[in-house]
Formats: C-alpha cells, sequence, structure tokens
C-alpha cells in the first residue's frame, strides 16, 4: 500500500508570538519550528498501516527551505521518502494554497491513502485534508480515530459530538484526516536517524500563482484579562452554583 | 628421574593453564577497546588499596573479607617460597638449603595457619552458612579449591615434622607440588581468573562511578546489540567476575524480588562470550525485562571488590535496544516529550516562566550575580519540587547571595543518558553547554544530583568545565552564618541518602551537618551515606508503571528501611527521592513525613 501524508511545520508552541511591522504575519523569522503534532499522529497511523499491510510512506509538506527540518524528522520516525513542495511565499499561505501545491504535487502518484492530521496547531482552519480530498476527487473522511483498510476498501472510526462514534467505509484510494491523540508516537532512533540521512528528499517547484483565497488584514494577540465572581450565598448554594458554571460556563467538568 | 617427571609435569599443566587464559586474552583482544587509562596515579592507587588492601572485600562483609584478606595475603607470601621450591625441583637452582630461606620458612609458618584458618572459615561458610549472595548451589569447583589451599598449606606445615629425604617427605612435597599444579589446570575455567585478572580490571576500571563513552554518531556508533559490540573491559569484566555476589545483594531490582541481578548480567555475558554467540542480541541475552529494571544506581559497581562495571554493559545494551525503537512505551513517550519541549514532563516551557516570574528570580549576568542556580525539570516545573526551590531562594537572600537563573534551560538529558537515548541526551547536552557557555557562570548551584552528575561529569567530556554543586554542599558552605531558630522543637530526623549524591557525588557530610546544625538528630537508616539503597526512581524508572512488574515497588521497599529507624521526619536531598518516597508515603499513608532537605532547613533556621 502506498501512502502519503501531509505534514505541516508550524511554530513551536514554546515560543511567544510576535507580529511583523505591518501586523498582517508572525515574525517567522525568530521563531523556533516542529512538526504539527495532529500531523505526528497521522504520521504515526501511516506508519503502523505499512507494518501491518507492507509498502510505503511518503511524506510532503508545503513551505520554504526550512520544513526540510519535519521532512527529515519524519523519514527518521520511519517514513521512505519525502516531497517538499518548495516556495517561501507557502509560509503565510492560505488553506488553498497549500492544499492546492499539495494536491498537485501527489497526483501522479499511485498513493492508496493521504493521510493528515485534522487540523494544524497555528492557524486551525481544519480544511487542508478536505481541499485536497476534492481537488483529487476522492471520497474522504474527516476526526479519524481508527483506520482499518481489507483490500479496496476502507474503514474508519470518525468522531462525533458527546462521544458518538461513526464507522464509514468508502473506497480506496481515499483521504483521511486523523484525531490527535489517537495512538503513542514512536520516538525517533538512532537508526532511524542514520537511516534518514540516507533518504530521498524531492524537492518539486509549485504552480507559478498561488491561488490565494483569504487576505490576513491584520493580526491581534487576544487581550489576557482576569475577572473574578464571588458568589454569594451558603456555602451548600454557592458551592452547587459553582458546580453549574464550571459544568456550564468554564466547560471544565462534564 | 623426579626432575625429569616435574619438568613433564609443569609442561603439561602449565601448558593447560596458558591454553585456556589465551583463549580468554584472544576474546578481550578482538572486543572493541575500551580500555582507558587516564588518571594513572589514581589508578595505581586504587589497585594498591583495593587488591592489596583488600578495601571493598573486607568493608561489605567483614569478617568472609578478612578471611579472605588471610588467604591472599598469605598466597603472596607464598609466591617466593613455591617458586624456589619449583626452580630447585626442576634441577635450574636450590636456594632451599640457604639460611636466608630457612628464616623465611619460619616467618612463613604464622602466615600458614592464618591462610589455614581463613580457608576454613569460608569453606564452613560456602557449604554450611550458605549466603543468598553465593547462590543456591554449592559450588563444587569453589570446594575443591578450598581443599587445595587447605592441602598447600598443611603439607607446608608437615615439613616441620616431616624430614624431605624421607619417604613420607617426599610423597609430602610431590603433593604440595601437584596441587599446585592442579590448582594452575583449575584457574582459567573457574572463578578463580580473578586471582590473574583483577589487578588489571581494577586499574582498568574508571575512576567516575557511571562513566559512558559518548556515541560518535559520525561513526554510526548506536550503543552495544550484540555480544560481539561487548567493549574489551566488559569482556575482561566477564572473566574476572568472582560470583560473590555483593552487587546482588546490593541490588535494589533484586532486593524488590525483580528479575534484574547485576551478577547474573555478567555470568550470562562470560557464558555468551565464550560459547562463541557472537551474534545473540544483548536484550535476548539479559531479556528486556532485566535491562529496564536498573536504576542505574550503582551500588553494583561500588560494591564489587573485583573492578567489574555493571553500567556500561546495562546502558550499552539500553543504548543498542533503544537505537532500534525497542524502548518501553513509557520512555517512548518521555523521549517525544524531551525532543518536544526539552523536559522530562512534556510540560509547556511557560509553565517554567511562570515560576521564575512569581518566585521573583532574575536572569544570570556574571556581573550582577556570584551564582546561577540551575533548576532542572523538577525544580522548574513540578509543583512540590518548587517549594522546596523557594525554600532555598530564601535562605540565600536572606545572606545577601545574588544568583540568578538562565532564561532557556533544557533537560540536562540525565534520563535520556541513562536509559540509552544517546542521540537526545546529546542534543539537549549540546544546547545546554552553548546556553551555559554563553551566559558565562563560575558556579553553578542546583538541588537535583542528576543534574549534578551530568553537567559536572558527563558534559566534561564534550569539554565543558564549571563548578557545579549541590544545594546542600553550597548551605554547608556557609554553615556558620546559619542560626538555628531555638522556639522550633528538638526532632529526630532520618536522612536518606540519594544515589547520585551519596554514592555518585560522596557528598554524604554536609547534608548531616545542615540537619546537625538546625538541631536535629540524624538517624541513618540501613543503607546510608555512599552506599544508601536506592528509591527506585533512577535511570528512567520515575516514569515505570511499577505495577506491572514482579516483586515489591522498590521505594515502597526503601520507605519501610527508613521508618525503621523510628524518626517521624524523612529528609531527602533530591526531587525524584522526593516524588518517590512521598508517593510510597501516600500510597500507603504511612506515619512518617518526607520532606526535601532546603525546605527542612528553612522552616527551621532563625530568619534574619
Amino acid at each position: 500500500m502506498h501512502i502519503a501524508v501531509c505534514v505541516k511545520q508550524v511554530p513551536t508552541r514554546d515560543w511567544q508570538p510576535r507580529l511583523n511591522d505591518s501586523g498582517t504575519w508572525i515574525r517567522d523569522e525568530d521563531a523556533s519550528f516542529e512538526m504539527n503534532e495532529p500531523d505526528a499522529y497521522a504520521l504515526e497511523a501511516a506508519l503502523r498501516l505499512k507494518e501491518q499491510h507492507g509498502g510505503d510512506v511518503t511524506v510532503c509538506s508545503a513551505g520554504p527551505a526550512r520544513v526540510t527540518q519535519v521532512l527529515r524528522e519524519a523519514l527518521a520516525r520511519g517514513a521512505d521518502r519525502a516531497l517538499h513542495v518548495q516556495d517561501d511565499r507557502f509560509a503565510s499561505a492560505d488553506v488553498y494554497g497549500i492544499a492546492d501545491a499539495l494536491a498537485a504535487a501527489i497526483r501522479d502518484e499511485p498513493f492508496d491513502l493521504v493521510l493528515t492530521g485534522l487540523q494544524s496547531d497555528d492557524l486551525g482552519a481544519a480544511a487542508t485534508g478536505v481541499v485536497i480530498a476534492e481537488r483529487l476527487n476522492r471520497p474522504h473522511a474527516t476526526i479519524v480515530m481508527d483506520v482499518q483498510v481489507d483490500g479496496g476498501t476502507l474503514r474508519v472510526k470518525r468522531e462525533l459530538e458527546s462521544g458518538w462514534f461513526q464507522w464509514v467505509s468508502m473506497p480506496l484510494p481515499a483521504v483521511v484526516t486523523i484525531q490527535s491523540g489517537i495512538n503513542q508516537l514512536r520516538y525517533a532512533t538512532l537508526k532511524g536517524i542514520m537511516a534518514a540521512k540516507k533518504k530521498e528528499i524531492r524537492t518539486v517547484t509549485p504552480a507559478a500563482a498561488i491561488d490565494a483565497r483569504q487576505q490576513i488584514a491584520r493580526l491581534y494577540a487576544p487581550e489576557k484579562g482576569k475577572k473574578t465572581h464571588l458568589i454569594s450565598g451558603s456555602p451548600a448554594e454557592a458551592a452547587k452554583e459553582l458546580v453549574r458554571r464550571l459544568r456550564e460556563e468554564a466547560r471544565v467538568i462534564a | 628421574m623426579d626432575t625429569l617427571v616435574l619438568w613433564l609435569l609443569v609442561l603439561v599443566f602449565a601448558g593447560a593453564f596458558v591454553a585456556q587464559v589465551a583463549a580468554r586474552v584472544r576474546l578481550i583482544a578482538i572486543a572493541p577497546n575500551t580500555f582507558e587509562i587516564t588518571h594513572p596515579a589514581t589508578r595505581v592507587a586504587r589497585v594498591l588499596v583495593e587488591v592489596f588492601g583488600q578495601r571493598t572485600t573486607i568493608r561489605e562483609r567483614p569478617i568472609a573479607g578478612v578471611a579472605h584478606a588471610f588467604v591472599f595475603w598469605g598466597f603472596i607470601a607464598f609466591a617466593p617460597y613455591t617458586a624456589s621450591e619449583f626452580l630447585a625441583g626442576l634441577g635450574i637452582v636450590d636456594v632451599t638449603d640457604s639460611g636466608w630461606f630457612a628464616a623465611y620458612r619460619i616467618l612463613l609458618t604464622p602466615c600458614a595457619m592464618a591462610v589455614l584458618l581463613g580457608i576454613l572459615f569460608l569453606l564452613v561458610r560456602r557449604t554450611i552458612i550458605r549466603p543468598a549472595g553465593l547462590g543456591t548451589n554449592v559450588s563444587i569447583e569453589s570446594v575443591v579449591i578450598a581443599l587445595f589451599i587447605t592441602t598447600l598449606m598443611a603439607t607446608f606445615l608437615l615439613t616441620w615434622w616431616i624430614d624431605e629425604s624421607t619417604t613420607a617427605g617426599r610423597i609430602n612435597w610431590w603433593v604440595h607440588v601437584s596441587v599446585i599444579l592442579g590448582f594452575l589446570a583449575l584457574i582459567p575455567g573457574s572463578k578463580h581468573l580473578h586471582l590473574v585478572f583483577s589487578p588489571i580490571t581494577w586499574f582498568l576500571k574508571s575512576p567516575t562511578l557511571g562513566n559512558l563513552p559518548n556515541l560518535d554518531f559520525e561513526k554510526e556508533e548506536v550503543g552495544l546489540e550484540t555480544v560481539k559490540d561487548l567493549g574489551s573491559k566488559a569482556v575482561l569484566d566477564a572473566f574476572t567476575c568472582v560470583e560473590c555476589g555483593r552487587c546482588q545483594v546490593n541490588c535494589p531490582a533484586w532486593g524488590a524480588g525483580k528479575t534484574l541481578n547485576p551478577k547474573t548480567i555478567i555470568l550470562q555475558t562470560e557464558e555468551a562470550l565464550l560459547a562463541g554467540t557472537r551474534d545473540r542480541a544483548l536484550v535476548d541475552l539479559y531479556s528486556a525485562q532485566a535491562l529496564w529494571q536498573c536504576t542505574t544506581c550503582g551500588a553494583c559497581e561500588n560494591q564489587c571488590p573485583v573492578g567489574v562495571e555493571h553500567l556500561p554493559i546495562l546502558i550499552g545494551a539500553r543504548r543498542g535496544a533503544v537505537s532500534n525503537g525497542h524502548a518501553p512505551d513509557y520512555l517512548g513517550a518521555m523521549y517525544n516529550n524531551l525532543e518536544r519541549r526539552s523536559n522530562i514532563w512534556g510540560l509547556s516551557y511557560g509553565e517554567r516562566e511562570k515560576f521564575v516570574e512569581t518566585a521573583g528570580l532574575e536572569t544570570f549576568d556574571p556581573a550582577k550575580h556570584d551564582v546561577l542556580i540551575w533548576l532542572g525539570c523538577a525544580g522548574a516545573f513540578d509543583a512540590d519540587y518548587q517549594k522546596s526551590m523557594r525554600s532555598l531562594f530564601e535562605i540565600l537572600r536572606a545572606r545577601e547571595v545574588r544568583f540568578g537563573v538562565l532564561s532557556k534551560e533544557r533537560c540536562t538529558g540525565d534520563a535520556a543518558r541513562r536509559t540509552g537515548n544517546e542521540y537526545v541526551y546529546q542534543e539537549l547536552a549540546t544546547a545546554n553547554i552553548e546556553t551555559l557557555t554563553a551566559a558565562g557562570p563560575k558556579t553553578i548551584v542546583t538541588s537535583c544530583p542528576h543534574c549534578v552528575k551530568t553537567i559536572g561529569d558527563d558534559y566534561r567530556t564534550f569539554g565543558y568545565r564549571v563548578e557545579i554543586v549541590h544545594s546542600s554542599v553550597y548551605i554547608a558552605g556557609m554553615l556558620n552564618e546559619l542560626q538555628p531558630d531555638e522556639t522550633a522543637p528538638a526532632s529526630t530526623v532520618t536522612y536518606h541518602d540519594p544515589c547520585y549524591l551519596g554514592r555518585y557525588g560522596g557528598t554524604v557530610d554536609e547534608p548531616r551537618a545542615l540537619l546537625a546544625r538546625m538541631n536535629a538528630q540524624v538517624n541513618d537508616p540501613v543503607r546510608s551515606r555512599d552506599n544508601p539503597s536506592c528509591c527506585g526512581a533512577g535511570g528512567g524508572l520515575l516514569f515505570a508503571d511499577k505495577e506491572e512488574e514482579p516483586g515489591t515497588r522498590i521505594s515502597d521497599m526503601r520507605l519501610t528501611e527508613l521508618q525503621k529507624t523510628g524518626a517521624s521526619t524523612v529528609v531527602t536531598a533530591c526531587p525524584f527521592c522526593s516524588i518517590m518516597l512521598k508517593g510510597a508515603q501516600a500510597s500507603r499513608q504511612a506515619d512518617v513525613h518526607v520532606v526535601d532537605l532546603m525546605t527542612f532547613v528553612n522552616g527551621r533556621v532563625r530568619k534574619l
């Protein structure tokens, strides 16, 4: 089975975002980057499918030269080769720009299954996988927790609201976006890191124009604020009210 | 005629000795070379103290140790006698009629009695007393050797009564000589090879505990995967092991009823080497379960009387397993935490920044600050240990010590290094060394003994040298400025020496001095100072799910030992020990209070 995994390189969570001078993007020259965590789960799911059914895993990313870092990391964890759609404009491209580029790059390759993370940790649009499926004219499923392949058929478990799940079947080839935390990520082994140095990263150039559907006029940092509520009444009443608010307003308890 | 027979016998038996030793020397020679002779003076001094002084042999088991020392010193005293007898018997040169030799014989007589006394006690101990460390079966070979030594001494003493020229005298002489020859042939194939190898093994043992070679990734080094990867020191160790079981009885894993037995590891190594199964995977040879039960406490190495190093073998084999993706699941998760978040718990760096801000810590500046405080993962992220860190800050501030912290600090990589993930360790070490070099502290103070070991010893091998001291040492350095609060009630405490502080660092007096200064009476538990019993957290086992393993929890076992002193307070000085012992205390609601040293001191010092 030939599997493609689309991964994104995002700023590390520890990085305190700062805006550029025009306020339209982050100062990404200051940032340190890592693999988008949901994509790491998609990669793990792909590697497990490969272990089960054989075949190979190709990791794909659209971005500037720096994204080779996450491609190399994926190769170290067990991906067989990498595909890098390289252009500096992808650093701030929207969902369509990225999805079009990735779809164009993988269209001519015989992939049975395309996996990607449910969403990205930076923009969080949760749409790239779906747009890729549309561009490739293939069936897709989102927020998937389990992937089972039987011959030419794909059976996936989707997460719905309130603890409900849905099993869906579709023919291969297909596109699936993976829910975070469904598996335990493997660590990069020394053997893997050494082997990754010898694996191929193919760089492709995207189409001349990037079809941007979205333009960022201005970014704002969310304002931090603290608000204290004093709950009045007897201790028993106040406790009841506190529980109600924790459940309904703060939603920290079920 | 006698001379000819003796020549023949010597050739046969000495030949058997040489052939057997040569087979082992060849296995040492073809192994990857790991012999190091740095610090030669230290090494020579240690050979004198350990081999000729029999220090470790006696320290751990005084009675059996002294008995062994009698036999050993007797051997040395007898060496010229044996040589002279053989030279005379072979017709080379005869000095046995000289006056000197007569005087020497007189001096040897009390030695022979001491050896006899020693060996008979050891024989009784091995066959009748049978301590656990010696194994369940009585070693026939050891009994034979003991009887040989007894015969040698008896035949020597008999020469005072039997004239050598009589038939009885000749028989006595031949018995003596034959036993020596038999001994010679028996040595190489038995644990008595330590007679030949242990001085060399002691000389080659690393002067620092837990010294591991750094893997060179450019040379594609990935650790020890199969038997043939074992280095020359490890192979020498396997042939030197005297099977006394001191490592076994001091091992916390073995004590808690787990699979790991350090003595078994060495014996399995020897067996595999002699069997020639050079491609056997070490993880299968030792079993993965045993391999991941080592807390790297170092008790095995420190109690070994013949200079065997268990940790390079165990951690080396872990490296081989980790490099192939065979680490236990809990470690895989921890490695990902270290890779992505640079701390063992995988917490966001913002958590550390919050603590730095609320504790009012400044960013270290060599022009403004006397010392750099290294927070460590626990100090930076663990809410409970942060309390201990705040205590340290209060003590320092009250004495106007100016200190700062790094703006970016990563885990030292201790947990990665001891569990065999050399890649993550070196990534973290390189990044930390870069940050530390830029910050330029002269002295680093930390409350984590693992950080002391890693930055102080391991980073040194990358060329980074700095004075790093444990907080107990730094605060004990200003003992005169610490006055106890006289209103605090008198108390008796049990002090638990952390392995990485007491055994690795040799820091045993400073924490006790601090406790005594605070008017606490210090009770030492069984296993303390430089041979403490482990809390169970080292070597990555802080993250292990101990419920799944056989035996009891190591932390439970240790807390029970600590409680036996009768003190209601247990003081320790390591974040890992603190987590483990507090966990053990809470899980069974033990009637004892576990507190970190800095918190204890700050709670009792008179506020300025």
